[in-house]
């Protein structure tokens, strides 16, 4: 195994599949060698996505099922997921990066180490500023906090300065990135963070 | 004097238990080999979800899954590996194939995580594709130290387990009544759970299942 593994979790609709649709493009001007791993809750439909946006040649998004469990596939028993970040560096040797999306779930998910070598938590300013106070594992054990939709806050009443603050604190000053995936801001420092933490290069 | 208890023997029992562990990561929470669809479509109920699965043991694993798992765990190297391809054979549907290399190839990911060495026979079966379950856990269980009798009954529990396990989470059954239903099969796990004949070979066929299994689903919550 050559391939860094990124696990990417969050909530649902929070915009994770969005963030990776974002990165796909830097990263391929980077010259990272890059694959996708989603773990569909009941369908194919994020790596359908993934595969229909061209960002990706389609052999290299590969969809696991998550047995309706979404945290069970990328912590308890991440050996699909495994499997299938093997399978991926067998058929494309080289391979720089494994990004692998989590099914959307709660704020109490996280990643398996033995999964992945780095992972980040997508949460977005409309599923309300109180996330970060709630202080679930994924917001605090999460290598790297995404807030998405950041444009979003004057429209659902968020005060997006105080949110970053709060998540920031209860992280214990852990690296937290504000981003709009849908508009790309953001998301060089997304990748930077990636190039500089995970790739080293 | 006398010792109070068989070392080897609670090292075996400990060890299968740790196996047949439902916290045990080998990928198979994520299959349910067509009891996700037969409760769709109302072949099985509540009320009836032991009765299938003391039918599925009785059929699919008795006939079929413990032949192959035999098979796993006597065999070596070439002769492995042309066990994987009669498996291989015996298994027409492309569906059941695919989803059997499928939960081959996470156990194959499991054991290469928990640093266990796995005969070379299968190694080759999973390099062409045709690493398939059964006979995967076969080799898998006795590379951790398994003798056949506790591999088959570990195997076999672990089947019913992993179907009553996919019942709760579709909402069907209660996690408190499984328990139930899988105490009162105990007795027909055990007297199901005994050698084969070494000659013989798998042959299922258990029309209401292996249908629930092929028949493809929208909105699917398992593999299969």
């Amino acid at each position: 195994m050559t391939a860094a593994r990124v696990g990417i979790g969050g909530p649902v609709g929070s915009g994770k599949t969005a963030l990776i649709e974002a990165i796909l493009p830097r990263l391929a001007e980077s010259g990272i060698d890059t694959a996708v791993i989603t773990n569909d809750l009941v369908t194919d439909e994020d790596a359908e996505r993934l595969r229909r946006g061209g960002r990706l040649p389609p052999d290299r998004v590969r969809a696991v099922q998550a047995g309706a469990c979404p945290h069970t596939v990328i912590r308890e028993d991440p050996t699909l997921n495994m499997a299938a970040a093997d399978r991926l560096e067998a058929d494309f040797p080289g391979l720089d990066l494994i990004l692998i999306e989590s099914g959307g779930d709660n704020l109490a998910s996280t990643f398996s180490p033995d999964l992945v070598d780095f992972w980040m938590f997508v949460i977005d300013v409309a599923g309300g500023d109180d996330i970060p106070r709630k202080k679930g594992p994924g917001i605090l054990q999460a290598n790297l906090l995404v807030i998405n939709k950041a444009d979003l806050a004057p429209h659902v009443g968020v005060d997006f300065p105080r949110m970053l603050a709060e998540a920031t604190a209860v992280r214990g000053g852990g690296t937290v990135l504000p981003t709009v995936c849908r508009k790309g801001t953001g998301i060089a420092g997304v990748v930077e963070h990636l190039r500089r933490e995970v790739l080293f290069k | 004097m006398t010792p109070l208890y068989d070392p080897p023997a609670t090292l075996a029992a400990i060890r299968a238990m740790q196996l047949a562990d439902s916290g045990f990561p080998s990928g198979v929470f994520a299959f349910s080999w067509g009891l996700e669809s037969a409760l769709a479509d109302g072949q099985v109920c509540k009320r009836t979800l032991a009765d299938w699965i003391a039918a599925e043991l009785r059929t699919r694993w008795y006939r079929f899954d413990r032949m192959a798992l035999a098979g796993g765990h006597r065999l070596t190297g070439a002769m492995l590996t042309d066990w994987f391809h009669t498996v291989d054979t015996l298994m027409p549907a492309e569906a059941p194939r695919r989803d059997s290399t499928h939960a081959g190839d996470a156990l194959f990911a499991s054991a290469c995580a928990l640093r266990i060495e796995l005969d070379p026979g299968a190694k080759a079966a999973q390099a062409q594709g045709i690493g398939h379950f059964s006979v995967t856990h076969g080799v898998f269980l006795r590379a951790c130290g398994l003798d056949l009798p506790n591999a088959l009954a570990t195997s076999a529990l672990s089947m019913a387990r992993g179907a009553f396990s996919a019942a709760v989470r579709l909402g069907v059954a209660g996690a408190i009544s499984t328990q139930a239903d899988l105490l009162a099969l105990a007795p027909l796990i055990a007297e199901l759970a005994t050698e084969p004949d070494p000659a013989a070979l798998p042959a299922s066929g258990m029309p209401l299942s292996d249908v629930a299994l092929m028949r493809p689903r929208s909105g699917r919550l398992f593999i299969n």
